[in-house]
C-alpha cells in the first residue's frame, strides 16, 4: 500500500499494522514537495526491530514522567567529546540499510557481505570529522538470561528465513525485500571485520566480556568517555550517566541527537537507582518476561507505591495480574547492577592513533574490492580530523550558569505525540521534545531505519 | 513589556552581522541594564557574548528580566530592510511569541513595522570569570582582520605568541609557513591607529583561523580591537560599541594531546 499521509494518520496506520509506507513531509505552504520526499520503509520491520531491543516503551514513559531529562542536541555539539559506541547494534543497522536492494547486498568479488565494513567506515569517517572520539564495544557472550530472547528471536529469523523462500518463489518484490531483511543476523565474521577495519581506522575497539551495553555503561561511569550511543535503551537501567540516541544516523536525517541524564531521569521520578532498574525490569527487559497487564506506566505507578519488586509481588493483585511462574528478577537486576564488565586500564587501552594507510588499502581496496581512489580520500578525511581533535571545547574552561531571564514566551506543551495517546502503539516511537516555533518536520517521529533506496550503496 | 529604542539603528544591524555567522539561534536577555546575548557556536569551541547597555538607547524599557529566543539570520534579514540612518526599536508585549522592529526614517516620513517569531531555544549560559590576563594586545581592527585573513590563505591555525619583541602572528600550511610580527606602536597621529601590548609573562596558544576570521565580522563595529590572553584560558577578542558595550568573541584553544602514536595492530 502507498499513499501520501499526513503526520497523525501516519501513526494510526502504523499502530493498524500497514505494512509499506511512502511517507511525504508536506510543507505548510507548499505542494509541490510532495514529490520530493524519497522515504520509503516497511513498517513491520520498524515494529520488530524497536520493540525488541532494550526497556519496552521506556523512551515515551520518560517523555511523559521526566520530560527534562532528555533533551535535543546538535550532532555538532558532541565536537571533541569521548564516546563509547555499541558496536553490535550498529553493525546490525549497517547490514539491514546499507546498498541493500532486494535479496542482494553490498559483497566483494568472493560473494561476501561488505555492507557492515562500509557503512562502518563512512559512518565512523562522520563522527571524527566532526571531531568526536568513538570507542568501539563488541558483545561478548551473552548473559545465560538473555539466550531466551535470543533464541525467540533466532525463531522469528527461521520463520522469516522459510517465508523468503516461498517470496522468493512467488518473486513478490514487496514481500522478498521484507523478509530478507528480517533474516539479517550479525555474524562473527562481521564482528572480526569491523573490529580490523576500526583498528585500522586507529580507531580504539573494547571487547567486552559480556554485554557491550553494560560495558559501555561501565566506560562512561568511569568517566573514560563523555557519553554512550546506542539505540538500546538498557544502557540507562545500566547506569550510564549520559546516553545518547541517533547519534549514528545518517546525517541525511537531520535528526538531533537525544540526550538522556540518569541522575535527572532518577531526579524527576524521584526514584532511586535501585528502584529504576526495578521499573524497567517490570517495563520488560530481555532477560526476563514482564508481567501481563503491567506496562510501562502501570509499573511507575506500583515502583512509587511500594518501592521495590518484592514489595510488589506481595502486595499485587494476583488474581488480576498473572505473575509468570519462573520469573527470574532477582537474576535480572543482579545483571543490571553488576554486569561483567572490564575495568582494568591495561586491559581496555583505549587510545585513539593514526590511520593505517597500507593496511586500510589492502583490506577494503585489495580485499574487499572497495574503490582505490574513494579509499584513499577518506583515509586524507582521517587525518584532517585527528589535527581537529586538538580543538578544546570552551566547557573545559568556563562553568554553566544559571541565567535569570525568564522567556518571554509562554512554553508551550512540548511534547508532541502526546495528543495521539489512545489510539498508538507508542513502543516504536521515540518522542521527542519538539518545538512548535520551527515547522513539524517528520523527522521529529524517528525510526531507526533509512535510506531504503534500491540503488546500491554509493560511497563516502 | 519591553520597548528599546536606538536612536543608531546601523549599530544593531552591524552587530548581527557581527555574529550570525557564528551562530543561528540565540536568546536576547533584557534586563534593566541593558540588552545582553550569550550563545556558542554548534561545536562548544567559540562564545560570543554581546552587551549594549541601557543608557545607550534613547528610550530604554524593560520591565523583567526577560529573554527573547531568535534566529539570528532571520533577524539579519529583517533589521537588513531598515536604512542606515533609521532608528530602530525593538518591542515585545508580555507573554507574546513576536518581536517587532520598527525603523523610522530620520525625516519621520516613513515607519515600517517588521514582525518576527520567536523561539524557545534551550541554551546553556555559561559563567565567565573575571581573569588577570598574561598579555593583551589592542591594534587597529582592520590590521587584525587584514592578518587573519592573510594566514588563512597559507594554514588553518595560528599560533599567537606575546613577548617584550611585540605580538607574532604564525601559521603553517602545506604551501609553506608565515609570520607576522606587531611591534608596539603609540607614535602615530590617531590614537586608534596605535598598536600596545600590555605583557605579564609571555604566552603563546594555538587557535583555529576560521573562527578568528568569523569574530573579524565585527570590524565595522569598532576602529580598534583588543586581544587578551592567558595560557590555558580561551582568547578574548573584544570590539568595543563607543558608549554601550561591546562584542566579546571568547575561543577555547588547540590543545596538543599527548597521544602515542603506538602502531595499530591489525
Amino acid at each position: 500500500m502507498k499513499t501520501l499521509l499526513q503526520h497523525g494518520t501516519l501513526i494510526r496506520y502504523l499502530s493498524q499494522g500497514v505494512e509499506d509506507i511512502t511517507i511525504a513531509y508536506l510543507p505548510r505552504c507548499s505542494s509541490s514537495a510532495v514529490t520530493s520526499f524519497p522515504f520509503h520503509f516497511s513498517c513491520e520491520f520498524v515494529f520488530r526491530y524497536t520493540t525488541q531491543m532494550g526497556i519496552k516503551g521506556l523512551t515515551k514513559l520518560l517523555a511523559d514522567n521526566a520530560p527534562k531529562s532528555m533533551k535535543e542536541n546538535k550532532f555538532e555539539s558532541y565536537f571533541g567529546r569521548k564516546i563509547a559506541i555499541d558496536a553490535s547494534m550498529s553493525i546490525y543497522q549497517f547490514l539491514i540499510v546499507v546498498g541493500r536492494s532486494g535479496t542482494e547486498m553490498l559483497t566483494n568479488e568472493a560473494g561476501e557481505v561488505t555492507s557492515h565494513l562500509q557503512g562502518m567506515f563512512n559512518r565512523t569517517i562522520r563522527l571524527l570529522e566532526s571531531g568526536m572520539k568513538p570507542v568501539y564495544v563488541f558483545d561478548g557472550k551473552p548473559p545465560d538470561l538473555k539466550k531466551q530472547e535470543l533464541a525467540k528471536r533466532l525463531s522469528r529469523r527461521a520463520e522469516a528465513t522459510e517465508d523468503l523462500s516461498a517470496a522468493l518463489q512467488t518473486a513478490n518484490k514487496e514481500e522478498i525485500e521484507k523478509f530478507s531483511k528480517r533474516t539479517v543476523k550479525v555474524t562473527q565474521q562481521h564482528n572480526e571485520d569491523c573490529k580490523r577495519l576500526l583498528r585500522l581506522m586507529g580507531v580504539p575497539v573494547v571487547e567486552a566480556p559480556s554485554e557491550a551495553e553494560a560495558q559501555c555503561a561501565a566506560l562512561c561511569k568511569a568517566g573514560k568517555v563523555y557519553a554512550v550511543a546506542s539505540e538500546d535503551m538498557d544502557s540507562l537501567t545500566f547506569g550510564a550517566p549520559k546516553f545518547l540516541r541517533h547519534l549514528m544516523d545518517p546525517s541525511s536525517k537531520k535528526i538531533p541527537v537525544m540526550e538522556f541524564e540518569v541522575d535527572k531521569i532518577l531526579e524527576e521520578l524521584s526514584l532511586t537507582m535501585d528502584q529504576f532498574i526495578d521499573l524497567c525490569i517490570l517495563s520488560g527487559c530481555d532477560y526476563c518476561d514482564s508481567i501481563r497487564g503491567i506496562g510501562g506506566q502501570t509499573a511507575l505507578k506500583l515502583i512509587r507505591q511500594h518501592g521495590s519488586i518484592e514489595n510488589i509481588l506481595e502486595n499485587i493483585n494476583r488474581e488480576r495480574y498473572q505473575i509468570p511462574d519462573d520469573w527470574p528478577y532477582q537474576e535480572a537486576r543482579r545483571l543490571f547492577k553488576e554486569p561483567m564488565v572490564i575495568t582494568d586500564e591495561e586491559e581496555l587501552n583505549i587510545k585513539w592513533s593514526a590511520p593505517d594507510e597500507e593496511g586500510l588499502i589492502t583490506f577494503l581496496v585489495n580485499e574487499n574490492g572497495f574503490n582505490n581512489d574513494r579509499v584513499t580520500k577518506a583515509i586524507e578525511k582521517i587525518k584532517a580530523a585527528k589535527n581537529k581533535s586538538s580543538q578544546g571545547r570552551l566547557e573545559s574552561f568556563f562553568k554553566p550558569a544559571a541565567n535569570a531571564s525568564v522567556p518571554i514566551k509562554r512554553k508551550e506543551s512540548k511534547c508532541m505525540l502526546r495528543s495521539f495517546k489512545p489510539e498508538i502503539e507508542h513502543k516504536m516511537f521515540s518522542l521527542q521534545l519538539s518545538n512548535w516555533s520551527r515547522p513539524m518536520v517528520f523527522g521529529k517521529l524517528s525510526l531507526p531505519i533509512y535510506n531504503l533506496g534500491s540503488k546500491l550503496c554509493a560511497f563516502v | 513589556m519591553l520597548e528599546l529604542r536606538l536612536v543608531q539603528g546601523s549599530l544593531l544591524k552591524k552587530v548581527l552581522e557581527a555574529i550570525k555567522e557564528l551562530v543561528t539561534d540565540a536568546n536576547f536577555d533584557c534586563s534593566s541594564t541593558g540588552f545582553s546575548l550569550q550563545a556558542m557556536d554548534s561545536s562548544h569551541v567559540a562564545l560570543v557574548a554581546l552587551l549594549l547597555r541601557s543608557e545607550g538607547f534613547e528610550h530604554y524599557r524593560c520591565d523583567r528580566n526577560i529573554s527573547m529566543g531568535m534566529n539570528l539570520n532571520n533577524m539579519a534579514k529583517m533589521l537588513k530592510c531598515a536604512g542606515n540612518d533609521d532608528i530602530i526599536t525593538i518591542k515585545a508585549d508580555d507573554g507574546s511569541d513576536t518581536v517587532t522592529f520598527m525603523f523610522e526614517s530620520p525625516t519621520q516620513d516613513k515607519i515600517s513595522d517588521f514582525e518576527m517569531k520567536l523561539m524557545d531555544i534551550d541554551s546553556e549560559h555559561l559563567g565567565i570569570p573575571e581573569a588577570e590576563y598574561h598579555a593583551i594586545v589592542r591594534m587597529p581592527s582592520t590590521e587584525f582582520a587584514r592578518i587573519c585573513k592573510d594566514l588563512s590563505s597559507i594554514g588553518d591555525t595560528v599560533v599567537i605568541s606575546v613577548t617584550k619583541e611585540g605580538v607574532k602572528f604564525s601559521t603553517k600550511g602545506d604551501i609553506g609557513a608565515a609570520n607576522i610580527v606587531c611591534r608596539q606602536n603609540t607614535s602615530v597621529d590617531k590614537p586608534e591607529e596605535a598598536t600596545v601590548i600590555e605583557m605579564n609573562d609571555p604566552v603563546s596558544l594555538s587557535f583555529a583561523l576560521r573562527y578568528m576570521n568569523s569574530f573579524t565580522k565585527a570590524t565595522p563595529l569598532s576602529s580598534t580591537v583588543t586581544i587578551s590572553l592567558s595560557n590555558e584560558l580561551p582568547v578574548v577578542v573584544e570590539y568595543k560599541i563607543a558608549e554601550m558595550g561591546y562584542v566579546r568573541f571568547y575561543l577555547a584553544p588547540k590543545i596538543e594531546e599527548e597521544e602515542e602514536e603506538s602502531k595499530p595492530q591489525a
